[in-house]
């Protein structure tokens, strides 16, 4: 359009785009704490030309469209730095409370087991002593109880875990129904050309919330929606359509994790429900085993001994520790000290009450390979020492994690985030442009009034 | 390149770092320990197991120790009471040998030697804390009793064992000489000696010779003894080698596990001026944007 009243609309396009930018920029700064947001832009470009014979005019400014900052590449690394470090964390946490079991070198199974072997060694002078052999039996009962509390303590927390399995998936699955009413939002949303960051900034978010519990990956589908899968491809998510998770106790009192009927327990490799399910299913029933064998082993090995002396009244020994079960799963959960009167033990090597002869063999369990190779002490210690190491590494590697996610969130910042002073520079420059639009149509309307002034004698104002 | 316009996290995570490492070194400080959990230093926690429980056996072997060397002092020195007595015993055979004595002045004799006799017996039959010393290991009744239908008039009931007790790592020391070696060997049995003495002098005849068979009895006596005394000097050896390991096995335990005070605290106040810089640079982070200058 050519003439006055088009480079009146050309000014007036001008003040719409520029009122449009500030509203933007006013928008950004609105939400320059807000958690997920990106910030936008808005993209503007000179309107399309038109000829005059010879001459092309331009159009003046149109919005292109207001455009999100944000990087798709650094959303995939954030999720899978937060399916990580969630992860880690959680067997962390989990690992902290296990070490307490094991956590002083003077009380505990390795104290109640010297104990044990000391009051043992004080019969050598005097074995026929009552009181001394009183010692013996309560150290030995001491031992059994130590090895019942640790065994409790760890089945214990493995139950909690449980408790915790139920609510992860229970949180995943109302993450993954919002999911699926915001997807549904966004489509109808973006069918009818209508910007929908805000909403896609939702999404985002409940995408790294989701990361956090359970691993996964997100795919892109043709028609422009998505799909949540877990890495070992079981659908969560697809389109508006979300697909829940369900829990089962398994043969074991364990809480499986099912989708439909498929169990994915042992599937599941991020987020915090893999580091709950890697300590419920691996760590606890490794150093609970090993309990267990190291329970059996001694109390096996103190009995046999036991058996070849004599006791006080000159009858061969008998058991001091119940025989440990059969496979000897729950062996330090059962252990009792059967042998409750002083007299029965069998310190003598030929039934005669004063002969100290089979305290050798008692003692010698000390020595003994009584469990995986190692004695008592030697078992005990290094269990101590694996708990410690397997705590310390987690730490490690869980501080690693968090700081690659911190950086990971510096670099999304550093492209999405508002940056105050850049908004303010934007909101001088879109006032500047304002301010001259304004002039522009001013000017203008000037013109226009000595235009419908040509060639009168009163003047229009 | 555009820069992380929200740097808060970063500054917070930084103030939680430090004010970590505080805490770790206040309680370094506060326990004195540096080893609280396992994973604090797994391979020390592992060491510590193993250094209680040596610790543990060392102060039982201490204990024993005591507990042994007052059984073997004790039978040291009941013996010593004996041969004592065997003495006084052997002097009143020499003095009742001489052909001038009365019938009377023999008969007061015999009577004395038969109070050494019981006083004898009493001495073999000794106990410490409820424990007969004498007796092999039938230790719960004494071991010598009146027999009068053996020549010696003097029956051992305990037997032949003996106890090996443990004082050290595989370290061994025999604990006792079975009465029936110490005061019935054959050849060399007190009790015959003592009662052959007796009827000697009642007879008054064959005096000398009883005198000289109490003699060579007592010295045998006197030479087992020894073992006695022997035993004692090696527990007295193994106390002392105990008690400076002792000292060792705690000085290990405090290089394992005792805080490093000086270095705590350097960390801590190294940490606290790291919180106070952090702290400081949080609360200017926020002050200045290009909004404060738009008029």
């Amino acid at each position: 359009m050519s003439g006055l009243f088009g480079t009146l609309s050309i000014a007036l396009s001008s003040l719409a785009v520029s009122q449009q930018q500030l509203e933007t920029s006013s928008s950004n700064v609105a939400n320059a704490s807000t958690a997920g947001y990106s910030r936008e832009t808005a993209v503007t470009e000179a309107g399309a030309p038109i000829r005059l014979g010879n001459l092309v005019l331009g159009t003046g400014v149109v919005l292109r469209k207001i455009e999100s900052l944000r990087d798709p590449i650094l959303e995939i690394q954030l999720n899978q730095a937060t399916q990580q470090q969630s992860d880690l964390n959680a067997q962390l946490a989990q690992m902290q409370q296990l070490q307490t079991n094991f956590s002083s070198a003077t009380s505990g199974i390795g104290a109640d087991i010297s104990n044990f072997f000391n009051m043992l060694q004080q019969l050598s002078p005097d074995p026929s002593n009552l009181a001394l052999r009183q010692s013996v039996i309560t150290a030995a009962a001491n031992l059994a109880r130590d090895f019942n509390s640790a065994a409790s303590n760890l089945t214990t927390q493995q139950a909690n875990l449980n408790l915790t399995v139920q609510q992860s998936v229970g949180e995943v699955n109302n993450l993954t129904t919002q999911l699926a009413s915001v997807n549904k939002q966004i489509a109808v949303l973006e069918n009818a050309h209508v910007d929908a960051s805000t909403l896609i900034d939702q999404q985002t978010n409940i995408i790294r919330q989701l990361s956090s519990l359970i691993d996964l990956q997100v795919i892109q589908t043709e028609k422009g929606g998505i799909e949540v899968a877990t890495a070992k491809g079981t659908a969560l998510v697809s389109g508006d359509q979300s697909f829940a998770l369900s829990t089962q106790t398994g043969q074991n009192g364990n809480t499986h994790v099912f989708a439909g009927t498929m169990d994915i327990t042992s599937s599941i490799s991020g987020g915090s429900l893999a580091g709950t399910l890697h300590t419920r299913d691996q760590e606890i029933p490794n150093f609970l085993s090993q309990l267990d064998q190291l329970a059996a082993g001694f109390s096996n090995a103190v009995n046999v001994a036991s058996a070849q002396g004599f006791d006080l009244n000159g009858v061969q020994g008998t058991s001091m520790f119940s025989t440990p079960p059969v496979g000897v799963t729950g062996a330090a959960a059962t252990m009792q000290a059967v042998m409750t009167d002083p007299s029965l033990i069998a310190a003598s090597f030929d039934g005669t009450p004063g002969s100290n002869g089979n305290l050798a063999d008692l003692l010698g369990v000390a020595t003994q390979q009584v469990a995986n190779g190692q004695t008592p002490i030697g078992a005990y210690s290094n269990l101590v020492f694996q708990v410690g190491s397997a705590t310390s590494n987690t730490s490690a590697d869980a501080d690693a994690a968090g700081q690659i996610l911190q950086q990971l969130q510096d670099q999304r910042n550093s492209v999405s985030g508002v940056s105050l002073d850049e908004e303010a520079a934007n909101i001088i420059q879109y006032q500047t442009a304002y301010q001259a639009a304004a002039r522009v149509v001013s000017t203008i309307n000037s013109l226009l009034a000595d235009t419908v002034n040509l060639g009168l004698g009163a003047a229009v104002q | 390149m555009r820069i992380n316009p929200n740097q808060m996290p970063d500054l917070l995570a930084a103030l939680n770092q430090s004010k970590l490492i505080t805490q770790e070194a206040e309680m370094q400080i506060a326990t004195g320990r540096r080893v609280n959990v396992p994973s604090d230093d797994p391979t020390a926690a592992s060491l510590l197991v193993q250094n209680n429980d040596q610790a543990t056996f060392n102060a039982g072997y201490l204990q024993s120790l005591g507990a042994l060397q007052g059984q073997l002092s004790t039978a040291d020195s009941t013996l010593g009471s004996v041969v004592t007595a065997l003495q006084q015993a052997e002097t009143l055979g020499i003095e009742g040998a001489n052909g001038t004595l009365s019938d009377a002045d023999r008969a007061a004799i015999t009577m004395e030697l038969q109070g050494i006799q019981s006083q004898v017996m009493s001495l073999a039959n000794t106990s410490y804390e409820g424990v007969y010393l004498f007796a092999g290991t039938i230790t719960n009744t004494a071991p010598f009793v009146v027999n009068n239908n053996i020549p010696s008039g003097v029956g051992y009931v305990g037997n032949n064992g003996v106890n090996q007790v443990l004082i050290g790592n595989g370290y061994q020391l025999a604990a006792n000489v079975p009465g029936s070696q110490l005061f019935s060997a054959s050849g060399n049995d007190v009790f015959l000696a003592l009662n052959n003495l007796i009827l000697a002098m009642q007879g008054d005849s064959g005096i000398e010779d009883a005198v000289g068979q109490l003699s060579t009895a007592a010295s045998y006596l006197s030479a087992q003894r020894v073992f006695y005394g022997n035993a004692l000097s090696q527990a007295q050896s193994q106390t002392t080698y105990l008690n400076s390991a002792k000292l060792q096995i705690t000085q290990e335990q405090n290089t394992l596990a005792a805080a490093d005070m000086a270095q705590a605290a350097t960390n801590l106040s190294q940490s606290q001026l790291d919180t106070q810089a952090t702290l400081a640079a949080i609360s200017k982070f926020t002050q200045n944007n290009l909004f404060d200058y738009i008029r």
